[in-house]
């Protein structure tokens, strides 16, 4: 049985103008000690999954509407908030886009990660702090056990994230969800801190969830990657299968619009932007979401009807009237 | 796992080898209460108002035990003395020294207006963070209650209150005025609490599982204190006023004890003859509220860096 498996999953916000299907039926599963990437543009649904998995989206306006998170046999979903507050931290820990703001400016960071230790045990606050040292020096930081003294202003963007990365660890945790855990940092500082999540990872034996719009950094951190688009899954794949053997048009589009430093048949000129906007999340259109912005869509069943979820061959899912493989040449585009 | 020096890409400049002087040297500490402390000081017309706040205080509190006087001592053969060596202000129509009777009459003042301030920080800080941090329908109900609240004027709602209490001293005085006051701090603090709770580190505190008190005492009420201490200084000179006022018009504190206003009010049937004995305490009390109000405006700019010197 897989750690956490996510089955049909919609959290919906209910708003004035309508309702919001952030996410949209979707399912996955993480086994345990692996790591799972979720892709996708600005408002697709990938922060609302994780939100949804940790019972920390804002209600209202949003809710989940169907669907399970079973993490060990537990419905998440079913839990009440005290019952969360218990598994949050120590069973699934969550880091954040921006390290600059995600840290108690008030507060010295020894304290905000002791506290979050003796949340969970029940340990004097002088073994608390030895863990909180070795945390830090875990995460590479210097003279770790007198910057446990320091505010977080102190600290650079980069020392932050593995802040709050330590925080995030203090208590073992079986999954570690990422949601964009490099965007805000510059490119050096990301690899750094990519390298220490996955080193971190083999060494807890966790799961991870990594949350980004970067292709560059799921193909590095990521065993199974899941593209999502409107709410919706619309391929789930192998890192090596999604990146050799893309099936869906939109997935083929945003390898398109990655720039290639090398290799054969490299790609010149300009990079190859995808054509029109995501759908409205409010009523959104009754057939293919991607529809509209698909170079192959038209003159069949798509423009009508959703497509279903498929597995086109072993362990590769398409969201797709059109998938690659099934591409005959006169459907290739002028 | 070891912390290896050559692996931290953006730290190079304090642990690259070789360049050992850093650690040890203790760098300058800059933190928000320095910070604040340094703006504060500059301010000029902060810093007077807040020796002379000092001073008066200092001197209600002590010059009673100094004196050699009693506050409250009538000796009708040296009514009406002219300010003279033994007696620097003067003395009453009661021949009581004018310089002691203001001490003690301050301790009141200064007593009620802090003590109402304190209960309208308690009342206020409560209220108003539980209406921001559950928000929804109950945020909704406690404020159109404050709103109606609102609507009832202050001086009139104080002076109901102690009717109701059926008695004046001290201390009902302050149950009064914090009473007729606290609305605005309930505000100011829900509407803190209201942006604080929307912060980054409060969302990654409940994603490691901190629970709501933890987030509300730890998270959230820490950043309000900063305005909080405006808040005090800003309703102290009204508490204050409010005390004097309702002891003029003979509804406070009443003789033989003293407060500021209950002194103004003795002084008011001698202005003519001997006016020295209504200047003093209204001086006392227009320096109290002046000094108050410029140093709230002090520690607004000290505390808040964007509102500072346009």
């Amino acid at each position: 049985m897989a750690l956490l498996e996510v089955d049909d999953l919609r959290t919906h916000f209910f708003t004035r103008e309508g309702t919001v299907r952030a996410v949209d039926g979707i399912s996955f599963a993480v086994e345990k000690g692996k790591t799972l990437g979720i892709v996708g543009e600005s408002g697709c649904g990938k922060s609302v999954t994780a939100l949804s998995i940790m019972g920390l989206i804002p209600k209202p306006p949003a809710k989940i509407v169907t669907g399970s998170v079973m993490y060990e046999g537990r419905d998440l979903t079913k839990l009440s908030e005290h019952e969360l507050e218990d598994v949050r931290g120590r069973e699934i820990a969550m880091i954040f886009q921006d390290p600059m703001t995600s840290l108690n400016p008030t507060l010295t960071i020894g304290t905000q990660i002791t506290e979050t230790i003796r949340r969970h045990y029940d340990v004097p606050q002088a073994q608390a702090n030895k863990k909180a040292v070795e945390l830090l020096e875990e995460v590479r930081i210097p003279r770790a056990d007198e910057r446990l003294k320091d505010y977080p202003h102190r600290f650079s963007g980069g020392m932050r994230q593995r802040v709050m990365i330590a925080i995030a660890l203090s208590c073992d945790p079986k999954l570690l969800i990422a949601d964009e855990p490099t965007t805000a940092l510059d490119v050096t500082v990301q690899a750094s801190v990519l390298d220490l999540l996955d080193d971190l990872r083999h060494e807890h034996d966790m799961a991870m969830i990594i949350i980004t719009h970067d292709m560059g950094v799921v193909a590095e951190a990521a065993d199974d990657i899941l593209v999502m688009y409107a709410g919706q899954i619309v391929e789930h794949a192998s890192t090596l299968d999604l990146f050799d053997n893309p099936e869906h048009p939109y997935t083929e589009a945003l390898l398109g619009a990655l720039p290639q430093l090398e290799g054969e048949g490299i790609r010149q000129g300009r990079l190859t932007a995808i054509p029109g906007r995501p759908p409205d999340l409010i009523d959104p259109p009754a057939a293919c979401r991607f529809g509209p912005r698909c170079p192959y869509a038209g003159g069949d069943s798509c423009t009508e009807q959703m497509p279903e979820l498929r597995e086109l061959r072993k362990g590769h899912w398409v969201r797709s009237a059109h998938p690659a493989s099934e591409r005959v040449r006169s459907e290739v585009p002028a | 796992m070891a912390a290896n020096p050559t692996d931290i890409r953006e730290e190079g400049l304090s642990v690259a080898p070789g360049s050992a002087p850093a650690s040890g040297t203790p760098i300058r500490q800059s933190n928000l209460w320095k910070d604040a402390w340094r703006r504060y000081i500059r301010n000029r017309g902060a810093v007077v108002a807040g020796v002379i706040f000092v001073l008066v205080v200092l001197y209600c509190v002590i010059w009673p035990f100094v004196s050699p006087y009693s506050g409250n001592e009538v000796d009708f053969t040296l009514a009406k003395q002219d300010p003279s060596f033994s007696h620097p202000l003067g003395t009453d129509k009661f021949g009581r020294d004018l310089f002691t009777r203001t001490a003690d009459g301050g301790r009141v003042s200064i007593l009620i207006g802090f003590g109402a301030t304190l209960a309208i920080l308690l009342i206020g800080v409560v209220y108003g963070s539980i209406s921001g941090f559950v928000g929804g329908r109950l945020d909704n109900g406690l404020m159109r209650f404050l709103d109606a609240l609102y609507g009832l004027p202050y001086l009139p709602f104080a002076i109901i209150t102690l009717a109701i209490i059926g008695r004046t001293d001290m201390w009902t005085m302050m149950v009064a005025l914090s009473i007729a006051s606290w609305f605005t701090t309930a505000r100011i603090v829900r509407g803190q609490v209201l942006t604080l709770k929307e912060n980054d580190y409060v969302r990654a505190a409940k994603a490691v599982g901190a629970r709501w008190h933890r987030i509300l005492v730890r998270h959230i009420l820490p950043n309000t204190l900063g305005v909080l201490i405006i808040a005090i200084f800003l309703e102290l000179p009204a508490v204050i006023l409010g005390e004097a006022f309702l002891s003029f018009i003979g509804l406070g504190i009443s003789p033989p004890d003293a407060s500021w206003g209950a002194m103004a009010q003795e002084g008011r049937t001698t202005y003519r003859t001997h006016p020295i004995e209504i200047v003093v305490p209204s001086i006392a009390i227009a320096s109290l509220v002046l000094c108050a109000n410029f140093i709230a405006d002090g520690l607004r700019d000290a505390l808040d860096p964007r509102t500072r010197e346009t």
